[in-house]
C-alpha cells in the first residue's frame, strides 16, 4: 500500500474538519493493512491495535495525533499532517519491534514503573509494609556494621579511601569520623552489607534492602539542608527501592529459582538502587524512566563470582552504580525509555533473562498494594547463604536426637551423613576453603551445626573451617537430590540423615526455618541481633539511639540522622 | 593444580612483555591510538561528554589524571578514564573490530589515566604504555571468539561491554604489573561490572558503555591489586563470562613463543564520520548513486524526481531507523546516512547536527525510503555489503554497491588521511602545537621514555615540552 492510499484514509476527514467526528473507514484501513498477506499478519495485527486505539481514543482524528505528536511518540515532533501521515505509514512497514518501540510511553511497562515511582506517596505505605520495611532496615544496619570488621570491607574502604579524600559527606558504616563521597559511600556500606552474606533475602530471590539501603543513607546526607528528606520520605523511597525489585523478579519464571547465570541482586538490586534514589532525590517522570536505563546499563554480574570475595562488591555496586544512575539521570542523561520492554532483535532489561514477561506496574491512586504486604522477608540467623538454614535447622535436630541416642555427640559412631537438599552448584561444596566458600556450602553447615550445636559468627574463622574434626565429619557426607526438592526458597526443605555404625539412623527434617518468612524472627531474636552485630564497632548507648531512630523513622524529621548516627 | 582457560589468560597476560611485539602490531596499534585520541578530543565538546564530566566533578583527590582537552581540570584516574572514555565513544567515531566491538575506547582511556596514578619517580614508558594496551586488545579479540554468536552484530549485550570491560582490566593489570594470581582476580571481578543491554544503543547512555568498560575495568584492577579475591574460574564457567552468551566455547590462548596477535591477523575498522560502522557502507553506494544522479544536473540532485529509494542491509534491528529524531538515533540509521549522502554527496560531522537531521528535504527522502534485507546480507562486518537503488519517475533506476568501503579493515585509510582526521578532531579542541605533539609522540611511542608526555599534550600544553620530555632521535621518521 502506497502513501497516497494512507493520506485518502486518513488525512482527507482531517484536513476537511478538524473537529469531525470519527468516521466509519475504521473497517477500511484495518481491511487494506490487512492486505499486506499473512507473513506480516502478526506485525500488521499489532499495528492495528495501536492505530484503532488511538483513533478510537477521542472523537476526532486531529486530537489524539496531536497529542501523540506533543509527546513525541511520532518520528517527527512537528504537527503537520505529513509527518503523522508517514509516521503510520512507517509503522507498517517497520519491523513489529520497531513498532513496539514507537508505542505511546502511557502504554509500556517501562513507563509504567517509571510514573510509579515518581506518583507513588507516603499514605501509600501500610502499616505492614512500615513494620516490616523497619525491621529490614534495621536488621540491614545491623549486618553492615558488624561487616565492616570484615576483610573484604577494608580492602574496599581502602580502595576508596585512597582515591577520593575530599567530597566526603556521608558516613561509612562502623568508622565513626571518617567521611566518603555519596557513592563511594554508598559502595562500602553495600559491600558491608554483604560482605558475610548476613543480609536478609526475599522471594523470589535476591537481597533487597543490601541494595537499596547504603544509597538512601549516602543519599540523604548530600542533600543540603533546606531539602532534607524526612524520615517519611525515606520510607518511601526504600520502599519504592523493594517494589521495583521485587516486580521485576516477577518479570521471568526464572528468577523463582535459586539462580543460575546472574546474582539478582546484581541486576534488580541495581534497578531497585535507582528507583530508590530516584524517588529520594524527587526525579521528574522522565528522569525516572532514563534513571531505569542507565542502571540497566550497570546491572548484572555473572553468578560464577559467588563464594568469593567479589560476591560482595555485587550489593555494593548495585546500590552504588543504580545511585550513579539516579545522579546522571538527575543531570539529564537520557536512556532508552522502553529498557524493561520486551524488544526483540535489540535486548532491554531481557537481555538478563531467557524467559521474559514484563508486566506493568498499575499507578498508584488511593491504593497500592506493594508486594512486601504479600510476601514478607527472609532474615538470617547466621551468616550465611539463606539455604543454609534450612540444612542447620535440620542438622540441630538430629544432633539433640543423637545425644539422646548416646548421651553425646561422638561423631566416631558416624559412618555417613546424607543430606537431601536441592540442586544447586554454588552452594555445593564439599570442602571450601575460605570463609567465602564455608558461608556457601550446605556439607560444611550441617557438619559445624552437628558439631558444635549451632552455626555462628565464629563458625566461619579459618580456624573452625580448618579443624581437623570438622574436615573428618566433612569427608563422611553424601548429598542427595529428591526430585520433591526443588531449588526455590519458598518450596525447599532440608533433612539430614545420620547414619550410624551400628546401623541405626536418625533423621531431621526441616521444612521452615526460624527466620523465614512464613516463621519470622519475634522483635527479640531480631534486636538480639541487631545489638550483636553493632556492638562490634558501636557503643551501647549509639546501638540504642539507633534502635529508637528506626523504630520512630515516620516521626524523624531530617533523614540524614540515621547516616549521622552511624 | 588443574588447568583452566583462566588461568592459562591470566599467565599469558602475565607472560606476555614488549619483545612480543610485531612490527604491523606495533604499526597498527599506534593508528588505533592516534585515531582514538583524536576522536576522544573531539569528542569532549559533545553534550554528553558535558554532563559526564558535570557528573565526575563530584569527585576530587589528590592524585589526578588528565581529562582531554581540559588544562585546569583534573579527576581521580577512575573517573578520568569514564570521562575520556565516554568522549572517545561519544559520537560513535571510534574503531571497531572483527568479530564486533570498539576495542580502543575501552583500553586507552584507562591506561593514560592509570599511567598518571604511578608514584612520581615511576616512569612509564611508551613501551609499557603500548604492551598493556595490546594486553586489552588481544584480549577482547579472543574473549569475542569464545562464541559464534558474537561474530555477528549482536543483539542482546552490547560488546564493548562485555569484553571491553574484561579488555581494559587485563590492559591496566598489565600496566600495574600485577602478578599471575592478581590478573586472575582482575578478570573475575572485571567480569561482575560487564554487560549492559543492547537496547541503550542509539541513546546517551552508549556512550558511557565505553566510559564505564574503561573506567570498571580500571577499578577490577586496582581493587585485585588490593587483594581482593573473585572466582578462578571465571573464563571457564557458564556461570561466568558465559553468562552472556548462549553457545560459549572457551579457549585457550596460544603459547607465548612468538605470540601470534590477533591484530595481526585481523585489523580495525577506522571510521570517517561518527556514525555505526554499518552506515558506512551505505554511504559509499549512495555517494556513487549520486554521482550517477547528478551527472546531468549540474551537482544539484533532482529530489523532486525521486520515486523511491531501496537500501538493501543485513537485518540489524538496532541500525534500522526510519525516522531518526536525535544526533544518536541519527548515527544509528541506515536510511538516514542514505539519504544524507545522497542529498550532500558525503557524510560529515556537520550531517548530524540538528537542523540536517531535520532539515524538510531530507525528511523528505526519508519518506521515499526503504530497507531490504537480502538473505545472502548476513550482519557481520566481514562480509556484509549495501547496495542503494534510485528509481526516478520516469521509470529509470540508478543502482550501486559497496563491498567494502574505504576505512574497513580491507580497505585501510592512508596515513595522510589518518593524520587529516586526527587533526580535524583535535583541532576542535587543541592548539596546533599540542596536535603536531601527539602525532609525533604516537608515532614514536615505543621510544618514549615516560608516556606523561603525551598526557601533558592531551591537556593541551603546547610543544615546549617536546626537546626536554621527548627523548627520540629525530632520525628518519
Amino acid at each position: 500500500m502506497g502513501a497516497a492510499q494512507f493520506r485518502q484514509i486518513f488525512l482527507q476527514p482531517l484536513q476537511s474538519n478538524r473537529s469531525s467526528q470519527f468516521p466509519p473507514p475504521r473497517g477500511h484501513w484495518r481491511s487494506h493493512l490487512q492486505c499486506k498477506g499473512d507473513a506480516h499478519r502478526e506485525g500488521t495485527d499489532l499495528v492495528c491495535r495501536r492505530v484503532s486505539k488511538l483513533l478510537s481514543g477521542t472523537d476526532s482524528y486531529s486530537d489524539p495525533f496531536c497529542r501523540a505528536a506533543a509527546r513525541g511518540d511520532f518520528f517527527s515532533v512537528s504537527h503537520s499532517n505529513d509527518d503523522i501521515l508517514s509516521c503510520v505509514y512507517k509503522w507498517i512497514s517497520d519491523s513489529p519491534a520497531l513498532v513496539v518501540a514507537r508505542s505511546a510511553p502511557e502504554e509500556t511497562v517501562t513507563s509504567s514503573f517509571a510514573s510509579f515511582i515518581h506518583a507513588v506517596r507516603p499514605e501509600h505505605l501500610s502499616k505492614i509494609v512500615r513494620y516490616r520495611s523497619k525491621r529490614m532496615i534495621l536488621d540491614s544496619i545491623g549486618v553492615g556494621l558488624v561487616g565492616s570488621t570484615t576483610h573484604v570491607f577494608d580492602i574496599a574502604l581502602k580502595y576508596c579511601l585512597e582515591l577520593y579524600s575530599s567530597v566526603a559527606v556521608s558516613n561509612v558504616y562502623g568508622k565513626p569520623g571518617v567521611k566518603l563521597s555519596p557513592t563511594l559511600a554508598a559502595f562500602t556500606n553495600g559491600v558491608a552489607t554483604h560482605s558475610m552474606d548476613f543480609d536478609d533475602t526475599w522471594h523470589p530471590a535476591t537481597h533487597p534492602s543490601g541494595a537499596v539501603l547504603p544509597a538512601l543513607l549516602a543519599a540523604s546526607q548530600m542533600l543540603p539542608p533546606n531539602s532534607k528528606p524526612n524520615g517519611l520520605d525515606f520510607l518511601l523511597a526504600f520502599n519504592v527501592g523493594l517494589e521495583v525489585q521485587g516486580r521485576l523478579m516477577h518479570f521471568s519464571t526464572e528468577a523463582h529459582n535459586i539462580p543460575k547465570r546472574f546474582h539478582p541482586p546484581s541486576v534488580v538490586g541495581t534497578m531497585g538502587s535507582a528507583a530508590a534514589t530516584a524517588k529520594l532525590l524527587c526525579l521528574n517522570m522522565t528522569q525516572c524512566t532514563h534513571a531505569l536505563g542507565i542502571a540497566a546499563s550497570l546491572a548484572g554480574a555473572p553468578m560464577a563470582n559467588a563464594a568469593t570475595q567479589a560476591k560482595p562488591l555485587h550489593i555494593g555496586n548495585a546500590t552504588r552504580l543504580g545511585f550513579e544512575a539516579a545522579l546522571l539521570a538527575a543531570r539529564g542523561m537520557e536512556a532508552n525509555p522502553f529498557i524493561l520492554d520486551d524488544i526483540s532483535g535489540c535486548s532491554g532489561f531481557s537481555a538478563f533473562y531467557s524467559i521474559y514477561q514484563p508486566r506493568s506496574l498499575s499507578t498508584p491512586n488511593e491504593h497500592h498494594e506493594f508486594l512486601l504486604e504479600k510476601q514478607d522477608i527472609a532474615f538470617k540467623r547466621f551468616p550465611a547463604h539463606l539455604g543454609m538454614h534450612w540444612v542447620v535447622d535440620a542438622a540441630l535436630s538430629v544432633r539433640n536426637l543423637f545425644i539422646n541416642y548416646a548421651g553425646s555427640f561422638s561423631p566416631s559412631l558416624i559412618r555417613t551423613i546424607v543430606l537431601k537438599v536441592p540442586v544447586s552448584k554454588y552452594i555445593n561444596r564439599p570442602f571450601p576453603n575460605s570463609e567465602h566458600e564455608a558461608r556457601h556450602s550446605f556439607q560444611f553447615n550441617a557438619c559445624t551445626a552437628l558439631l558444635d550445636g549451632e552455626v555462628g559468627l565464629s563458625s566461619f574463622t579459618e580456624s573452625s573451617i580448618h579443624r581437623q574434626e570438622l574436615r573428618e565429619l566433612l569427608h563422611k557426607v553424601v548429598v542427595e537430590h529428591p526430585e520433591d526438592n526443588v531449588a526455590n526458597f519458598d518450596k525447599m526443605y532440608g533433612e539430614v540423615a545420620v547414619l550410624l555404625k551400628s546401623g541405626d539412623v536418625l533423621t531431621g527434617k526441616c521444612d521452615t526455618f526460624y527466620g523465614h518468612w512464613r516463621k519470622p524472627l519475634s522483635r527479640e531474636s531480631l534486636l538480639k541481633k541487631f545489638r550483636s552485630n553493632a556492638s562490634h564497632v558501636l557503643p551501647e548507648e549509639k546501638v540504642e539511639t539507633i534502635i529508637t531512630m528506626v523504630d520512630n523513622l515516620e516521626n524523624l524529621s531530617d533523614s540524614s540522622h540515621l547516616a549521622c548516627s552511624l | 593444580m588443574q588447568f583452566t582457560i583462566t588461568g592459562n589468560f591470566a599467565s599469558v597476560i602475565h607472560g606476555l612483555n614488549t619483545n612480543h611485539l610485531t612490527d604491523v602490531v606495533i604499526q597498527r596499534s599506534k593508528r588505533m591510538i592516534l585515531d582514538t585520541l583524536g576522536v576522544g578530543l573531539l569528542g569532549t565538546s559533545t553534550e554528553v561528554c558535558q554532563k559526564v564530566k558535570q557528573y565526575s566533578k563530584i569527585y576530587s583527590s589528590d592524585i589526578s589524571s588528565t581529562i582531554w582537552g581540559h588544562l585546569d581540570f583534573r579527576l581521580p584516574p577512575l573517573y578520568a578514564a569514564f570521562v575520556n572514555g565516554v568522549a572517545v565513544h561519544s559520537m560513535d567515531f571510534d574503531d571497531t573490530w572483527h568479530p564486533a566491538t570498539h576495542p580502543s575506547g575501552a583500553v586507552l582511556p584507562a591506561v593514560m589515566a592509570l599511567s598518571e596514578a604511578f608514584p612520581q619517580k615511576k616512569k612509564v614508558s611508551g613501551l609499557d604504555l603500548l604492551l598493556a594496551f595490546n594486553v586489552g586488545i588481544e584480549v577482547q579479540g579472543r574473549l569475542l571468539r569464545f562464541s559464534s554468536e558474537a561474530r555477528n552484530i549482536p543483539k542482546r549485550f552490547h560488546p564493548p561491554t562485555v569484553v571491553g570491560t574484561m579488555g581494559s582490566a587485563a590492559a591496566c593489570a598489565k600496566l600495574l604489573a600485577l602478578n599471575q594470581m592478581k590478573c586472575k582476580n582482575t578478570l573475575a571481578i572485571a567480569a561482575s561490572y560487564a554487560g549492559a543491554p543492547l537496547a541503550n544503543a542509539a541513546t546517551q547512555t552508549k556512550p558511557l558503555h565505553i566510559g564505564n568498560a574503561a573506567k570498571h575495568g580500571l577499578e577490577a584492577a586496582c581493587l585485585a591489586s588490593q587483594g581482593l579475591q573473585g572466582n578462578n574460574q571465571i573464563l571457564d564457567m557458564e556461570s561466568g563470562i558465559g553468562a552472556f552468551y548462549t553457545d560459549y566455547n572457551p579457549q585457550t590462548l596460544p603459547t607465548l613463543q612468538s605470540y601470534p596477535w590477533l591484530l595481526d591477523q585481523q585489523d580495525v575498522a577506522i571510521k570517517r564520520f561518527p556514525a555505526h560502522l554499518g552506515t558506512h557502507w551505505v554511504a559509499d553506494a549512495a555517494s556513487s548513486v549520486r554521482r550517477k544522479l547528478v551527472e546531468n544536473s549540474g551537482n544539484l540532485l533532482p529530489l523532486e524526481t525521486i520515486e523511491k529509494v531501496t537500501v538493501k542491509v543485513p537485518e540489524v534491528k538496532y541500525v534500522n531507523r526510519p525516522s531518526p529524531n536525535s544526533e544518536h538515533e541519527a548515527r544509528h540509521s541506515f536510511q538516514f546516512v542514505a539519504c544524507s549522502t545522497l542529498l550532500d554527496g558525503s557524510m560529515s560531522i556537520q550531517s548530524f547536527a540538528s537542523e540536517n537531521i531535520h532539515r524538510p528535504a531530507l525528511q523528505e527522502l526519508l519518506c521515499k525510503t526503504q530497507l531490504e534485507h537480502p538473505s545472502d546480507n548476513k550482519p557481520s562486518f566481514e562480509s556484509l555489503y549495501c547496495e542503494v537503488t534510485v528509481v526516478l519517475r520516469d521509470g529509470n533506476t540508478i543502482s550501486d554497491r559497496c563491498n567494502t568501503f574505504y576505512g574497513h579493515w580491507r580497505k585501510p585509510l592512508t596515513k595522510g588521511d589518518l593524520e587529516k582526521k586526527f587533526q580535524s578532531n583535535a583541532s576542535e579542541v587543541l592548539p596546533a602545537e599540542a596536535i603536531e605533539g601527539i602525532i609525533e609522540t604516537v608515532y614514536n611511542l615505543e621510544k618514549v621514555e615516560d608516556c606523561s608526555v603525551l598526557n601533558t599534550f592531551l591537556s593541551g600544553q603546547s610543544a615546549r615540552l617536546l626537546p626536554e620530555k621527548l627523548h627520540v632521535e629525530h632520525s628518519n621518521s
